[in-house]
């Protein structure tokens, strides 16, 4: 896996301007991010998985298909 | 909720671009703002700026009710027939800046040239879409976030900050790169 740090922060700060933080584990060829949600984020502001995957596989060098991806929404 | 796979093939060879208007004087222009506050006023002060300075005809105002949703198809065609160039915007958070891509891309494929305007926060999004939608390096203006908490002055001010982008944007033959 070859994790592209300056993407990934990027994304984190793209996520914090909506108030959304992002957690990513790995685990051997696979990688879990998890998007929590701040006390003024919105639920509608952050963008659709697909897309978030398509930002996801740029900046860990793993395909878009096996990140797995927890959303906010997801754990209620 | 958007499709991002939706529209032109991931492999299209570059985006589609509608081709350009040399001047602006005496055209219709399209204002597609989306629900984020300050994104009607921002439009609003683009166009008056764009009638006073570039003599447009006139302005089509739509507002979108959904900030994750494409434009809807009615709309869209609505306003193919009666602009000559959109602007769209203004992206201010994660989804909003994707589905103002989304649209402009749209915009452009039938044949209407479009200025999409997203704050500098969310490149990322806004990028992640257009590589989706088959157009990677869509190019796009940015300024700064955030633009909700700005009072009508600074609204102003940065409708002027961004109409030369703008302009060069619907205007210019060769695609520019997202700034």
């Amino acid at each position: 896996m070859s994790i592209d740090e300056n993407a990934l922060s990027g994304l984190r700060s793209t996520l914090a301007a909506d108030d959304y933080r992002m957690a990513v584990t790995e685990s051997g060829g696979s990688v879990e991010v998890t998007i929590t949600a701040g006390p003024d984020a919105c639920a509608d502001c952050l963008v659709p998985k697909p897309i978030m995957r398509n930002i996801l596989h740029a900046a860990l060098g793993v395909p878009a298909d096996s990140i797995v991806l927890v959303y906010p929404a997801d754990a209620s | 909720m958007i499709d991002p796979t939706a529209g032109p093939s991931a492999t299209a060879a570059g985006p589609p671009r509608a081709g350009r208007p040399e001047r602006l004087d005496g055209l219709v222009v399209g204002l597609v703002a989306n629900p984020k506050k300050n994104a009607e006023p921002f439009l609003d002060a683009v166009g008056e700026l764009l009638a006073a300075e570039h003599g447009t005809a006139g302005v089509v105002r739509t507002r979108k009710t959904s900030i994750t949703d494409p434009i809807p198809p009615a709309t869209l065609d609505e306003l193919v027939r009666r602009c000559d160039v959109v602007l769209i915007g203004v992206g201010d958070c994660g989804s909003c800046s994707a589905a103002a891509v989304a649209d402009g891309i749209a915009f452009e494929g039938a044949g209407v040239p479009a200025a999409v305007i997203c704050t500098d926060a969310f490149r990322v999004s806004a990028d992640a879409m257009a590589r989706l939608q088959g157009s990677p390096g869509y190019a796009y203006v940015t300024t700064a976030h955030p633009l909700a908490p700005l009072d009508a002055d600074a609204v102003r001010e940065r409708a002027r900050l961004a109409l030369p982008e703008l302009v060069e944007l619907l205007t210019s033959a060769v695609p520019v790169a997202a700034r």
